[in-house]
């Protein structure tokens, strides 16, 4: 009997053995993925019983909190049933960092919130031997901290701009050209983030409702995913096409500029306003300046549409996979091969769309040299004990022109503010800002199939241009002309984030 | 308290024949007895800290009322079974206390309609009566060898007790809420009959084959290098067959089922060494199972969990009501979820949410273990499940009785088949059948009937490591036994 207890015995320790298996696949293999497993009520409860991760705004010397979680009011020990500490999420400057930290509430979260919830919420893997020292040591769970390249002045200037713009929607995008570095991103009409930190659920939908059924879209953050026309402002990819396929010299080339011009299907296309461009054979520069519609519809139509996109393209546009770490929507120069189409397509109308995002990395791009830089938000991520995890590199987008066609629009960016017959002499250039060098371009986008609304104001531009730090893309629907609507907006936060004036 | 075994007191020195005799090893089972018992504590304090901060009410009194109870099942081991193994009593001890100290949690958190407020004082109670069963086993059976007189009896009341919740109307032998008919519900108070029915058909079982295990290992064919039994000795397998598939039918309790088919397996196997029994056993298991799966609709119901528990029409499905598309798996995935958000080193007791899940105090109250004291815990538990099992089949190698040796042999498979089966439910190893865990579920014939089977496992182990009588040879040719 003892050789068939001795198997027995066998068959038990293999028993257990599976057991013992079993349960390391389940609570260290499968913890991770069971924690996204639907119907997961303690993952969802949890979230609210640690102190989440603060999100800070650390670019441009600053390093102001814009996120952070504070005790609830009333939270002790005794009155909640798991007996810890409940925590909420406070936003101390309310709607003017919301597009770009989203909301962390009861039923999910949006924006950086949500894009970096594992620092934020401690579960990232580079944390787990920080997690077990504070479980060892006895100290509470915390999550990481977020630092962002975003400069609170630059930002609070971008969302003072938009909001004393008179209410229309609008987004803006501050880059470092340099780096890629996302310095401002505001959007409005906006939320405020403190409304959706309430622990109680029917609240959050009463709030949440509300916001989803106001017309004017709160929610939307415009600034990356929502696309407008980009209409003159797009001149800059049709120089930088004509100069870089060496259709046109220079920025000295001439161009036939006739008012109006017709198109090959026989319509006829105007300058703004119906004026004259110079002579009607005016220096590319003249025209860039002046912004002559017909001038640049000829470049267009010589570069050829399929030309044009392959160069808006490298400059960012058509691409839907960019996330900034929040996904961009793609801005898109359609692939014409119609010849009058073209030419509206060059002048930014036509079917082109672009989001402030697309406007202020076509600034950078022609800043940086021709290099265009990954647009991003996070600088580094620290962990409780601020040991840096994580950090950001900048990287190299595409190249979206070579150097020297970069130096020849940056001289022709520079003369729509320097230039008293610029577009933008009067809101941007030595009038409004002295000695300060802005380089841009104005656009004024006819919107809609019958044009009867008023324009969107649209404005890239970069500075100081010797010596370019910020590029600016500010969209202002229904704005009307972009140098009065849109350049003001940008010279702000430009000011504001070099500490001039 | 300073050396274990090693003390030189253990050792009661023979002047006569000058050979040392075996320590009895009671000072370890003290020791390790205290140990379990602060062990105990701290988890209990621990709970009380993890909940509210602070010392729970009560620490002094119930730890003092705990260690007592368990110092009173030590003397009535030293009285009544010295030589017994000196473990089983301190694991049994760590493992009752840890149960109610979970219970404890689980009812502290308020989130648990099912709990009563009293159910830890309920708890601790049936700990004393299952102490009292201990020890009344260990007073009355002073050798196993007198249950192998009462062998058919006992087997007839095992099947009596496993029987009457088939009986008796659905009001009153139906578990709440899980559709198993296997209790008897009287006035509030309920009590589980097939708990210890397992007793009475171990040692049914254990005296049957006893007495038959020479015909039943005679050899019939060869098959595949395999002897069969004879085709006319294959009757009895096929009775406790029949007899399992009828508690699955008419009392929808799987597991029970399984455990005792198991148990029966296990017992012939041990008794006639033969393969062939162990294959056969395997085989009408395997297709006892299908069989039941593609007629029943609750068994079926098991393996559609088992595969696709995460698919969210069955999170969703009410479990009163499942129906054609759905099979309520939110119980199992609800434990799974605690498990995973303890992780490897648990929340801490009282830090967690185990009463998420519905009925955790009953069959998945491992997973509650699993979520405050993580996978460490849980795997320091049932590694010391594994020693009591192990003891349990060193009691069953030493004895010397072929009856002892059995009844050890299938008790402790038993246990370990039982705790296979539900800690392997609940962690989705195999196909989840509702049973009890030993020691820890919320109940009392659970826990009785567990502390009696402990108590048989020593007493055998008892008979198997006492010293055999020392002769006296200097009384010439008459010889004097001393009893040891």
């Amino acid at each position: 009997m003892n050789r068939a207890l001795t198997r027995l015995s066998l068959a038990v320790l293999v028993m257990f053995g599976l057991l013992l298996i079993n349960v390391n696949y389940v609570q260290a293999f499968q913890a991770g993925s069971l924690a996204t497993k639907p119907a997961n009520g303690r993952t969802f409860e949890q979230q609210f019983h640690y102190q989440r991760g603060s999100i800070i705004a650390a670019g441009g010397n600053s390093n102001v909190t814009i996120a952070e979680s504070r005790p609830a009011k009333g939270s002790t020990s005794t009155s909640t049933s798991t007996g810890s500490t409940t925590y909420t999420r406070y936003y101390p400057f309310g709607s003017v960092y919301a597009p770009i930290t989203g909301f962390d509430s009861v039923y999910g979260s949006t924006g950086i919130e949500e894009a970096y919830n594992k620092y934020l919420s401690g579960t990232a893997s580079n944390l787990a031997v920080h997690n077990l020292v504070s479980l060892l040591t006895g100290k509470p769970k915390q999550g990481a901290n977020v630092l962002l390249t975003v400069s609170a002045k630059a930002q609070q200037a971008a969302y003072q701009g938009l909001q004393n713009d008179g209410g229309h929607q609008a987004g803006v995008v501050a880059l470092d050209p340099t780096t890629g570095a996302i310095l401002a991103m505001a959007s409005t009409p906006t939320f405020n983030p403190n409304k959706f930190t309430t622990l109680n659920g029917t609240k959050f939908d009463q709030i949440d409702k509300a916001y989803l059924s106001d017309p004017a879209q709160p929610l939307l953050n415009r600034a990356i995913n929502e696309t407008y026309p980009p209409g003159s402002s797009f001149k800059v990819i049709t120089g930088s096409a004509g100069f870089s396929s060496g259709k046109y010299a220079g920025p000295t080339a001439t161009i036939a500029a006739p008012q109006p011009l017709t198109l090959p299907n026989g319509n006829q296309l105007n300058n703004d306003g119906g004026e004259q461009c110079g002579d009607g054979h005016p220096q590319i520069l003249e025209a860039f300046y002046l912004s002559c519609n017909t001038a640049f519809a000829n470049i267009g139509m010589k570069v050829g549409g399929p030309t044009l996109q392959q160069y808006a393209t490298k400059f960012g546009w058509n691409d839907s996979t960019l996330t900034i770490p929040m996904p961009v929507s793609a801005s898109v120069v359609p692939r014409v091969t119609d010849k009058s189409f073209t030419a509206l397509s060059s002048i930014g109308q036509f079917d082109d769309q672009a989001t402030p995002l697309q406007e202020a990395m076509d600034a950078a791009a022609i800043a940086n040299n021709g290099t265009l830089m990954r647009p991003y938000l996070l600088q580094s991520v620290q962990a409780p004990d601020l040991t840096t995890l994580a950090k950001t590199q900048p990287s190299v987008l595409s190249q979206a022109v070579s150097s020297q066609v970069a130096g020849d629009m940056q001289q022709m960016m520079i003369a729509v503010t320097q230039n008293p017959a610029g577009t933008a002499y009067q809101t941007a250039g030595p009038p409004t800002v002295g000695t300060l060098v802005i380089a841009g371009k104005t656009g004024t986008a006819e919107n809609g199939l019958t044009n009867t609304a008023t324009d969107d104001a649209v404005f890239t531009c970069f500075a100081p241009a010797s010596d370019p730090k910020i590029a600016v893309g500010v969209i202002v629907k229904g704005g009307g002309f972009g140098a009065d609507a849109a350049a003001p907006i940008a010279v702000k936060i430009i000011e504001a984030y070099l500490g001039v004036k | 308290m300073t050396a274990i075994s090693d003390s030189p007191s253990a050792a009661r020195p023979s002047a006569d024949a000058g050979v040392a005799m075996p320590r009895n090893r009671r000072k370890t089972e003290l020791l390790m007895l205290a140990f379990a018992i602060v062990v105990v504590l701290f988890a209990y304090a621990s709970t009380g800290f993890g909940l509210n901060g602070k010392v729970p009410a009560g620490l002094l009194e119930y730890g003092f009322a705990f260690a007592a109870l368990m110092l009173v099942a030590h003397l009535a081991v030293r009285r009544f079974a010295p030589w017994a193994d000196p473990l089983l009593l301190p694991l049994a001890a760590l493992l009752n206390g840890l149960g109610i100290v979970m219970i404890y949690r689980l009812q502290q958190s308020h989130q648990i309609i099912t709990l009563s407020s009293s159910a830890t004082a309920e708890q601790v109670l049936y700990s004393a009566i299952g102490v009292i069963a201990f020890i009344a086993v260990l007073v009355f059976i002073r050798e196993v060898r007198v249950l192998q007189r009462y062998t058919y009896t006992l087997g007839a009341l095992g099947l009596i007790l496993i029987a009457i919740p088939a009986m008796l109307p659905d009001s009153m032998s139906e578990v709440p809420g899980t559709g198993a008919k296997i209790q008897i519900s009287l006035g509030g108070f309920s009590i589980q009959p097939e708990q210890f029915a397992e007793l009475g058909l171990a040692v049914f079982f254990a005296g049957y084959l006893v007495a038959k295990r020479d015909v039943l290992s005679l050899a019939g064919r060869r098959f595949l290098g395999i002897d069969l039994p004879r085709g006319r000795d294959l009757g009895p397998v096929l009775i406790a067959w029949g007899a399992s598939l009828l508690v699955l039918v008419f009392e929808s309790d799987i597991g029970t089922s399984a455990l005792f088919f198991g148990l029966f397996v296990a017992v012939i196997y041990i008794a006639t060494q033969r393969t062939s029994w162990l294959l056969i056993g395997i085989l009408l298991f395997v297709v006892g199972a299908l069989l039941a799966a593609k007629l029943f609709s609750h068994v079926g119901a098991r393996f559609t969990e088992w595969l696709h528990p995460f698919t969210l029409a069955n999170i969703n499905c009410n479990p009163l009501a499942p129906h054609d598309h759905c099979v309520s798996s939110y119980q199992l995935v609800q434990g799974l979820y605690g498990m995973g958000s303890g992780g490897i080193l648990g929340t801490g007791l009282g830090h967690g949410q185990p009463y998420i899940t519905p009925l955790v105090q009953s069959d998945f109250i491992m997973t509650a273990f699993g979520e405050e004291l993580g996978l460490t815990g849980l795997m320091a538990m049932l590694l010391i499940f594994g020693l009591m099992v192990q003891r349990g089949l060193r009691s069953a190698l030493a004895a010397r009785d072929p009856f002892a040796k059995l009844l050890a042999g299938g008790l402790s498979f038993a246990l370990a088949l039982q705790i296979f089966i539900i800690v392997g439910g609940v962690t989705r190893l195999i196909p989840l059948t509702g049973i009890t865990t030993p020691f820890l579920s919320q109940g009392g014939s659970s826990l009785i009937a567990i502390w009696a089977m402990v108590a048989l496992l020593m007493r055998i182990s008892d008979s198997a490591r006492r010293p055999a009588p020392q002769p006296i040879q200097d009384e010439g040719m008459t010889q004097v036994v001393r009893a040891g």
